[in-house]
């Protein structure tokens, strides 16, 4: 049985080691490769798309056709699209890539949107991680209860109601009961209230949209939790172990729960692309200067540079997080072996 | 057990620690009391973020709001929207005309013209009797220029084989010119001089001999492009500008001419692809003629010009070569980003300093902007310590924040006007905006070219019901092309009725009878067309489906599509393939027309995409653009106003109202120290008295 070796498999032979180094590297190239693939094909379907950069908007009646010439000369928007890839990559390696909008850096723009967004996805993430556990262990526990059919039918509720029009409720009904200010990082002309002031008004604008954002997590994790709990607490080593006149928390705790988690370690790894991926829909309701508003915005913008900059590091970290989950996986079950 | 206590535990920590933090955000009621700073802090909330601060690069109003708050222009528009000096303390509009002495012309008496015989005429003629400071004679001095060789570039239509046409430089070898000093501009000019040079005198001026040019590029230069080149009269209008003294711009450094003419070359370098450059092409020189005086001459009558003037001026001494390349030093730039730095990549875009009331302080992108008052303004320092731009992209959210006081002012949607309306614990101000909302048809199209067609599709609409059901009452009827808040605007110009019955027997007349289903037909062609319009403004689009009831009342076929904007831009509008549209124009407060309605503004990705073409129209609107004298100029643009009205080339609809929404603690503080409400004002322009605004801790009684 398994019980107690659920530590890192690592105390293994060097061929072993050779074996898993020999699969990292393998798999690293693989990637590049992909990430080259991806890369490709977002280019060009960003700009293959119909549209134009604002800034060559042909609306605008001040702009005059010459300038409209000039402007698209210089953002390299009539040159062939492999062209246009490979300034777009030799900028962004140099560290030059500028918005079409403001003309401003946009790997620094793209940092201090993060820092915004980072916050609220940590809150949201502590919150989905720390509810689902009991929740859904609970309800495995007391199948059939009226907790348990209530849970889920709550679940499946969040599931079904769109996030925007709940948080429209939420945000009403608390404006109207509470008569508090609840959109944006923080209140406004707070600036010269004392330190402590400040930091609780940031906490209390991040309760609402980590909350509302944090809901569906909640609703999908508790259930996999249950799931999983219910798969586990079937197993024969449980039987086993109850058998041996263990304590029933003993049983549940530490022999059952800790083999019901190790899925959700993988899960880790697959968090990584959600940081840059940001809300868009929460960002926009809350007026928070996230990664998802600013990556919206260029969209409707058009604003190659950024969307393309966005894209590629979502890219990027979503096959680092499968590559990590992979790693996990293979670190935490002794059962699976990489190849 | 420890991981079932942690289990519970740590959901409960969280979502204590994360309750608790309510009870020290403050309420509306409270807001003053915990933090008195807040009544010195003014906080507006817009849809969008700016994009650029630089007011010669800037074209979105966010960016402009701030921009207005940061810099100043030379003038601006007061509240009755007449011009008014800031930066500048007066002007003088005057202008140079010079006149081509020409050798083969003789005098109505049979004389022979010489330079001297001509300017001696001249003088006796137009200077006798009058003295330098009679108001009704505006000319000052006549002068005799001698002759002089120009390089000139003109584009040549080129030969049929190859068709291209292209730029060339040809030298001008100027005859004697007489200069004409006037104090006021007098368009009509020649026609003053006429007796004097004869009825002929431009007929036989031999002006291919002045050019000399390869003989293939002279064949190329036809007889009006001649005349274009070397025009008879040159009128050069002046515009001299006297300037504040001891302006500071907001680092210390004094406003002077030079900041002015820079940004005029700022405008027109073609580096910094300014979107405002065809405000200034018009524009020959600004001379310096102190540190506190500047002569702008244009090249020819323009008299929108002036009002360009209220662009905002920019600090020479941030901006010049020698200050970006500063910059680049400072910022350690690649020589591949030095060769393209300009002043759209500059910091200052994003930092600036002007002359203005408040003082750029921070921009935090779709967050907020901070400006804090200048206290060196010479006007004196605003009243609110610090001002707020927020980011708000949610009209919901918007009103939110408003409520829970937040937000001061902000910008409400029509169904939300309908809310405030019926609550007083809110000031309201509606105006005139300078924008209309219209269906355009496409005057190309066969369907539309009779007039009467689209008259009678005008008065198969009742836009009043638009108004009222659409957009709560948050609009007027407008008739014409002119903002309805000017006075370009004709107001006598009645609206179309709403008659679908007149519209059936209008059409009638034409030719267009029902057929068996009830559909308008004539020679077996049913009335059928495609209106369209961009996707995301729920008004316009039920604006569409308006339209396509209306229509299909009295037999017309209508076929409604929505498209992308982008989208809806390039396949329909700029290549003018689409039979009729709803949109909108927002439009500046000068009276020029020229883009959206003369002819000569048709082509591919023009403003005048329906295709409106009226000779008549086309004179008005070039008479407009060189009157300066602004009573006779309001007698033209009504005329155009009527003529455009009755052509019907758009279904004008209504002019929407710009509301705001204000707190109402918010009040105007008089020059005696006394507080007033804020008042309406007739440009629409709720912040014209900003700057004397103040925020009270209790709601005022008046």
């Amino acid at each position: 049985m398994l019980i107690g070796n659920v530590g890192f498999g690592l105390d293994s032979t060097s061929g072993e080691v050779m074996e898993m180094l020999a699969y990292v590297i393998r798999n690293l190239l693989q990637r590049l490769v992909l990430l080259f693939v991806v890369s490709v094909m977002a280019h060009a379907v960003v700009h293959i798309a119909p549209g134009e950069p604002s800034e060559v908007d042909p609306s605008n009646p001040r702009l005059k056709p010459e300038d409209v010439t000039k402007i698209r000369a210089a953002f390299h928007l009539d040159d062939p699209l492999h062209l246009q890839y490979v300034y777009w990559m030799r900028d962004l390696l140099s560290g030059e890539l500028k918005s079409f909008k403001d003309s401003q850096p946009v790997l620094p723009k793209i940092w201090d949107r993060f820092l915004n967004s980072l916050p609220l996805f940590v809150t949201a993430t502590v919150i989905v991680w720390t509810l689902s556990f009991p929740a859904g262990i609970h309800a495995a526990l007391r199948r059939g209860s009226v907790y348990d059919r209530s849970t889920t039918f709550l679940a499946y509720a969040l599931i079904s109601i769109p996030g925007f029009f709940f948080s429209y409720l939420v945000i009403l009904s608390v404006v109207e009961l509470f008569g508090v200010p609840v959109i944006g990082m923080r209140t406004f002309g707070m600036e010269d209230a004392a330190p402590l002031f400040r930091a609780m008004d940031r906490l209390w604008h991040l309760v609402i949209p980590s909350i509302m954002s944090a809901l569906v997590g909640v609703a999908i994790l508790s259930r996999y939790v249950r799931s999983q709990m219910l798969e586990v607490i079937g197993a024969d080593y449980v039987r086993t172990a109850r058998a041996k006149g263990l304590e029933e928390e003993t049983v549940v705790y530490t022999h059952a729960l800790r083999n019901a988690l190790l899925p959700f370690v993988t899960m880790f790894g697959l968090l990584l692309p959600g940081l840059i991926g940001g809300s868009v829909i929460f960002e926009q309701i809350f007026a928070w200067p996230g990664i998802g508003r600013l990556g919206y915005d260029a969209i409707l913008a058009r604003d190659f540079p950024v969307i393309l900059t966005i894209n590629l590091i979502a890219a990027v970290l979503t096959l680092a997080g499968t590559f990590l989950s992979d790693i996990l996986y293979a670190a935490v079950d002794p059962r699976i072996r990489l190849q | 057990m420890r991981l079932k206590r942690l289990l519970l535990l740590a959901p409960l920590t969280v979502v204590a620690l994360l309750v608790q933090s309510y009870f020290w955000v403050p309420t509306y009621e409270s807001q003053a009391k915990a933090n008195p700073h807040r009544l010195r802090m003014f906080i507006e909330s817009s849809i969008g973020d700016a994009k650029i601060l630089n007011p010669i690069l800037n074209a979105d109003t966010a960016s402009s709001r701030i921009v207005g708050l940061v810099f100043e222009g030379l003038l601006d528009l007061d509240d009755n929207l007449q011009l008014r000096g800031r930066l500048a303390t007066h002007w003088e509009v005057g202008e140079d005309i010079y006149l081509l002495v020409n050798p083969a012309a003789r005098f109505d008496d049979g004389s022979s013209i010489t330079p001297e015989s001509l300017l001696d005429r001249l003088r006796s003629e137009l200077l006798a009797g009058t003295s330098a400071e009679d108001p009704s004679d505006p000319i000052r001095a006549i002068e005799l220029l001698p002759p002089e060789v120009r390089r000139q570039t003109v584009e040549v239509p080129g030969s049929e084989a190859e068709g291209e046409a292209s730029q060339v430089e040809v030298q001008l070898t100027l005859p004697p010119r007489i200069r004409f000093g006037l104090s006021r501009v007098v368009p009509d000019f020649l026609d003053r001089i006429r007796p004097i040079i004869g009825e002929r005198y431009e007929q036989t001026l031999p002006r291919s001999t002045w050019v000399s040019a390869p003989a293939q590029i002279m064949s190329a230069i036809d007889h009006a492009r001649l005349a274009e080149m070397l025009p008879v009269l040159e009128h050069n209008p002046t515009l001299v500008f006297h300037l504040r003294h001891g302006v500071r711009f907001h680092d210390g450094h004094e406003f002077d001419s030079d900041d002015v003419r820079f940004t005029y070359q700022a405008i027109m370098d073609p580096r910094n692809l300014s979107p405002r450059t065809s405000d200034f092409e018009p524009v020959k020189s600004v001379d310096i003629l102190d540190r506190y005086t500047v002569r702008v001459v244009y090249k020819r009558l323009f008299s929108p010009a002036v009002n360009a003037w209220t662009m905002q001026i920019l600090p020479e001494h941030l901006l010049n070569d020698e200050a970006l390349g500063r910059e680049m030093e400072r910022r350690g730039l690649s020589s591949a980003a030095r060769a393209t730095f300009g002043m759209r990549e500059s910091v200052f875009n994003r930092a600036p300093v002007g002359t203005g009331p408040f003082v750029f302080e921070q921009w935090q992108s779709d967050e907020q902007i901070r400006l804090r008052a200048n206290q060196d303004y010479w006007e004196g320092a605003p009243e609110y310590s610090e001002y707020y731009y927020r980011v708000l992209p949610d009209p919901l959210t918007q009103e939110v924040e408003f409520r829970t006081g937040a937000v001061d002012i902000y910008a409400p949607q029509p169904h939300q006007i309908a809310r405030y309306r019926d609550d007083d614990a809110y000031q309201r101000f509606s105006s005139l905006s300078t924008g209309y909302t219209y269906i355009g048809y496409n005057n190309r199209r066969a369907l539309f070219q009779d007039r009467r067609v689209r008259q009678a599709l005008s008065m198969a609409i009742d836009v009043d019901e638009i108004i009222r059901y659409v957009l709560y009452g948050e609009a007027e009827r407008t008739t014409g092309p002119f903002p309805k808040n000017t006075v370009w605007y004709d107001p006598d110009v009645e609206p179309i009725p709403y008659d679908p019955e007149g519209a059936r027997a209008l059409l009638a007349e034409i030719g267009w009878h029902p057929n068996e289903q009830g559909w308008l037909e004539k020679d077996g062609q049913l009335f059928e067309f495609n209106l369209i319009t961009n996707n995301g403004n729920l008004v316009r689009k039920a604006v569409v489906t308006i339209a396509q009831n209306a229509w299909r009342k009295i037999g017309i076929k209508c076929n409604t599509q929505l498209f992308e904007w982008a989208v809806f831009l390039e396949d329909f509008v700029n290549p003018g393939d689409f039979d009729a549209v709803v949109l909108g124009w927002s439009m500046g407060a000068d009276p020029d027309l020229y883009q959206i309605w003369h002819s000569s503004q048709t082509g591919y990705g023009q403003l005048n995409f329906a295709g409106y073409r009226s000779p008549e129209a086309d004179e008005l609107i070039v008479a407009i653009r060189e009157e300066y004298d602004a009573e006779r100029q309001r007698t033209l643009t009504r005329r155009l106003h009527r003529v455009i009205a009755a052509d019907q080339p758009y279904t004008f609809l209504y002019a929407p109202l710009a509301t705001r929404v204000l707190d109402k603690k918010i009040v105007m503080v008089n020059p005696d120290g006394t507080y007033s409400r804020i008042p309406d004002v007739k440009s629409g322009d709720v912040f014209y008295s900003f700057n004397r605004w103040r925020k009270l801790d209790h709601v005022p009684r008046f």
